[in-house]
C-alpha cells in the first residue's frame, strides 16, 4: 500500500513547490457520496492542503473546478455561471460516474448526465465513489499534464 | 404574514460542506433586525427524478438506484425497498441475513453520526473537533470497506437477502473499532456537555417542545431531542431488529445541545448492538430466491435511517418493473420543523440550527434567502459562518 | 401514551383508528395485518383527518399520489395508448401509530383533480402537498404555498412527471437551449 501512495505524494509535493491550485467544489446534483469523499481529502487521514491544493469558497480566485453529480437541470446554469466566473486559465476535473454519464441517473427526466455537455473537462475521476486517494490521484494527473 | 419594517433579502446559500456552495433553491427567511419572523423553503437541486427512474427499471437495478439516493444512507434506502419487494413476493430474507443487514445499518448510523457531528462543529467554528471526528470515522469507514469492499455505497443488500458475510478475522476488526471508537466519544461527550464555548452555541438555542416536534411532524434524532419517543427500530422493529431489540434514547430539553448529545447516546448505542450482533449472529442462508416478476399488491416499508423515519410506499403491477415507488425521506420532515423553529431565533443562530436537524446532503444542497430589507445580496454560506462565529465571540 | 403502545397490539390499534374514522368510511381493506386501508370521499378528508388528529391516532408520515391512466387498445393489437387526459390520480394519506399505518385513499379524476389542503390541521403538510401537486397534478384548495418544491421554476405547466402519459422523451419539458 505504501509505495503506490508514496510516488503520489512525491509527484504532488514536487508541484507544490512550483504551484499551489486553489480549487473550488461544486455538487451538481449528486447524491454526496462522492462530496463527502472530497471532503474526507480534507481531513488527517489524506490532508490534501498540505500539497497546496486549497479548497475554498469563490470561483474568482479558483483555478481548478472539482465537479460532483449528473447536472440537474437546475444546476446547469449556476455550474455554467460557476465556470465562467473562474479566470483563466481554468481546469476542470469532474468525480463520479454520475459526472461522467450520469451514472445510475441516466435517462432520468431531470438529469443531463455528462458534465462535459456543459462545461470542457480535463480530468474524469471514474467510481461510485471513487476512493480519496482516486480522487487526490486524479488531481495529480492534472497537476503533472500541465507541467509537461 | 406583516412584516413590520422593509423586509431586507440576504440571499444565503447553505451547505455543510467545507467549501461554500451556491446554487438554485432557496430557504427564505424574513428578518426584523437580527430576529427572524418567517420562514420557507424551495428544495430541488438534487431532485433527479429517480422515482419515475424506478418505473423504467427492474427491481434489480432498482435496489441498485435506490442505494444512490443518499450517499450518506445508502444501505436504509436499499434495505427498505429490499423489504418492500420481499413483502410484495411473499418472501422472508433469513435470519443471518436480517442480522447483518441490522449490523451495516448500524455501522452506517456511526458513520453518519460521526460525519454529522465534525460538520456540525464545523458550522460552529469547532474545526479542531471537525478534524478529529472525521479522523476516527475513518475506523468505521475501513471496517464497512472491509466486509463490504467500498467505503461508500457499500450495498450489502440482494433482494431477498444480503451479499455479505462476516468471518472471523472480521469479527476482531470490528471488535476493534468498537472498542476504539467508544473510547474516542466519551472524549466528544465531554466537549459538547462541559466545553463553555460550545455550550454557549447549544445551550437553549433552538428549542423545540415535544407538542411542537409532533405537530410539525420532526422525525428521527431531532425529535427524539424534544423528548419525542418515536424510533422505527423499536417501534416496528424490521430486518434484524426483533432479535437486536434497540434501547430507546431521548433527551427532554429539546435545544442543539441535546441533538447533539442524542445522536452521541446512539453512538454508544449503535457499539453496543454491533458487538452484539456480530457476536449472535445466527447460523443459516444468506438469501433467499425472490422470483422476478412480482405479484400484484402494494406495501408500506418502514426504517430508521440515521436521520429519522425513512418512508417507501412500493406498489407493483405483476410484471418485473414496480408500477410506484414512493419515497419520503425524514429530513423533508424536518425542513418543516426547522422552518417554524427559525422563527424567534437569531440570524446568527441559523447556522447551528439548519445544521442541528443532521440535513441529508443530498437533500440539503440549496440557498437560503434572508428577507430582511430591500436589497438582495447574495451571501456565501461561509459568510453566514462567519457572522455566527462573530456574533458569539 | 408509550405505555398503551406497548399494551395494544397492531389489530387493537388499527381497530381504534377504525373506529375513529367510521363515519367516513366508503369501503376498507387490510392488505397487511399491519395497515388498514380507507376509501373516503374527496369532501370528507379534512373531517376524517382532523378526527385522527383530535383521537391522537398516530401521525401523518407522507402523502403518495398515484397514477390510474386511462388507457385505449388498437384494434387487433395488445398495444396500450394512453388517454392523458382521462385518468385519475388517487392521493394517499398514511398515518403511522407505532406499527399500525392507516391509509386514507381517494380518487380523483385528472379533471377535477381537487381536495382540501389539510394544512391548516398539519402545517408540515404543505411540502408534501407541493410535490403532488407538481409531479402528479393533484390540485390542493387553500394549500398555503403554491410554489414548486422539486422541479425547476421554468418547468412547463400542466406536464406531470410522475403520470405514465410523461415519458421524458419530450424535448419541451428540458430547459431550453440558451
Amino acid at each position: 500500500m505504501a509505495d503506490p501512495i508514496q510516488s503520489v505524494i512525491n509527484n504532488v509535493k514536487t508541484w507544490a513547490r512550483i504551484n499551489s491550485p486553489w480549487a473550488i467544489h461544486f455538487n451538481s446534483g449528486s447524491c454526496n457520496g462522492c462530496d463527502i469523499e472530497i471532503l474526507a481529502t480534507l481531513t488527517p487521514r489524506y490532508d490534501v492542503e498540505r500539497f497546496g491544493i486549497k479548497l475554498q469558497g469563490s470561483p474568482r480566485h479558483a483555478d481548478v473546478l472539482i465537479c460532483t453529480g449528473p447536472v440537474s437541470l437546475q444546476a446547469r446554469d449556476r455550474l455554467l455561471r460557476t465556470y465562467e466566473q473562474m479566470p483563466e486559465p481554468k481546469f476542470v476535473i469532474a468525480v463520479g460516474s454520475c459526472a461522467i454519464s450520469g451514472g445510475v441517473f441516466q435517462g432520468c427526466y431531470n438529469v443531463v448526465g455528462d458534465i462535459s455537455e456543459v462545461i470542457p473537462v480535463n480530468v474524469y475521476v471514474p467510481g461510485c465513489p471513487p476512493r480519496p486517494e482516486a480522487i487526490i490521484f486524479g488531481v495529480v494527473q492534472l497537476l503533472k499534464s500541465l507541467q509537461g | 404574514m406583516e412584516t413590520k419594517h422593509e423586509p431586507e433579502k440576504f440571499i444565503v446559500s447553505i451547505g455543510p460542506q467545507h467549501p461554500a456552495l451556491k446554487e438554485p433553491g432557496h430557504f427564505e427567511f424574513t428578518v426584523n433586525g437580527e430576529v427572524v419572523t418567517n420562514a420557507t423553503a424551495r428544495l430541488g437541486f438534487v431532485h433527479r427524478g429517480m422515482e419515475k427512474g424506478c418505473e423504467g427499471r427492474n427491481y434489480v437495478q432498482d435496489l441498485y438506484l435506490m442505494e444512490r439516493v443518499c450517499g450518506i444512507c445508502s444501505h436504509v434506502h436499499a434495505l427498505a425497498f429490499a423489504l418492500g419487494v420481499e413483502k410484495l413476493a411473499g418472501v422472508q430474507a433469513p435470519p443471518r441475513a436480517q442480522a447483518i443487514r441490522s449490523l451495516v445499518s448500524e455501522l452506517e448510523r456511526i458513520h453518519s453520526h460521526l460525519l454529522w457531528l465534525g460538520v456540525a462543529a464545523h458550522e460552529g467554528g469547532f474545526d479542531t473537533l471537525f478534524m478529529f471526528s472525521w479522523r476516527d470515522r475513518e475506523t468505521v469507514m475501513d471496517l464497512l470497506e472491509l466486509i463490504s469492499g467500498n467505503r461508500v455505497n457499500y450495498s450489502a443488500n440482494v433482494l431477498g437477502g444480503v451479499k455479505i458475510d462476516i468471518n472471523d478475522s472480521q469479527r476482531d476488526a470490528l471488535h476493534k473499532g468498537m472498542d476504539f471508537l467508544e473510547e474516542r466519544t466519551h472524549h466528544y461527550m465531554k466537549i459538547v456537555t462541559e466545553d463553555e464555548t460550545f455550550l454557549g452555541r447549544t445551550r437553549n438555542i433552538g428549542l423545540m417542545t415535544k407538542e411542537q416536534a409532533s405537530l410539525l411532524g420532526a422525525v428521527g434524532p431531532t425529535a427524539r431531542a424534544s423528548g419525542v419517543e418515536h424510533d422505527i427500530r423499536v417501534d416496528s422493529p424490521y430486518a434484524g431488529y426483533p432479535d437486536f431489540p434497540v434501547k430507546l434514547i431521548t433527551e427532554p430539553a429539546g435545544d442543539l445541545e441535546a441533538r447533539f448529545v442524542v445522536r452521541i447516546n446512539e453512538l454508544f448505542e449503535s457499539y453496543r448492538l454491533v458487538r452484539e450482533i456480530i457476536d449472535h449472529l445466527p447460523e443459516g442462508e444468506l438469501s433467499v430466491r425472490v422470483p422476478r416478476r412480482i405479484p400484484e399488491g402494494e406495501t408500506v416499508s418502514r426504517v430508521e435511517a440515521p436521520r429519522g423515519e425513512l418512508f417507501y410506499f412500493m406498489k407493483s403491477n405483476g410484471t418485473d418493473q414496480p408500477e410506484r415507488v414512493k419515497v419520503r425521506t425524514p429530513s423533508l420532515c424536518n425542513w418543516a420543523s426547522v422552518l417554524t423553529l427559525a422563527v424567534g431565533h437569531k440570524l446568527a443562530d441559523m447556522p447551528m440550527i439548519l445544521a442541528g436537524i443532521d440535513p441529508c446532503f443530498s437533500c440539503n444542497d440549496r440557498m437560503v434567502t434572508v428577507n430582511r430589507g430591500g436589497n438582495a445580496q447574495d451571501w456565501s454560506w461561509e459568510d453566514l459562518r462567519k457572522y455566527g462565529i462573530a456574533y458569539y465571540k | 401514551m408509550a405505555n398503551k403502545k406497548k399494551l395494544q397490539t397492531p389489530e387493537e390499534m388499527l381497530q381504534a383508528g377504525k373506529d375513529v374514522l367510521q363515519p367516513w368510511t366508503l369501503s376498507e381493506s387490510t392488505p397487511e395485518v399491519n395497515r388498514l386501508d380507507i376509501a373516503i370521499k374527496a369532501a370528507d378528508i379534512k373531517a376524517c383527518v382532523k378526527a385522527l388528529v383530535d383521537a391522537k391516532w398516530g401521525y401523518l408520515s407522507a402523502i403518495t399520489a398515484l397514477d390510474w391512466p386511462e388507457y385505449a387498445s388498437a384494434e387487433g393489437s395488445s398495444e396500450k395508448t394512453i388517454l392523458p387526459d382521462q385518468g385519475n390520480v388517487e392521493v394517499l394519506y398514511h398515518f403511522c401509530n407505532g406499527p399500525a399505518i392507516i391509509t386514507l385513499r381517494t380518487k380523483l379524476p385528472y379533471a377535477a383533480a381537487g381536495i382540501d389542503s389539510i394544512c391548516d390541521i398539519i402545517p408540515s403538510a404543505t411540502l408534501y402537498e407541493r410535490e403532488a401537486m407538481e409531479l402528479l397534478g393533484v390540485d390542493f384548495i387553500g394549500t398555503p404555498s403554491m410554489e414548486r418544491l422539486l422541479l425547476p421554476d421554468d418547468w412547463l405547466a400542466n406536464v406531470y412527471p410522475l403520470r405514465k402519459a410523461f415519458t421524458g422523451l419530450e424535448k419541451s419539458n428540458k430547459v431550453e437551449e440558451k
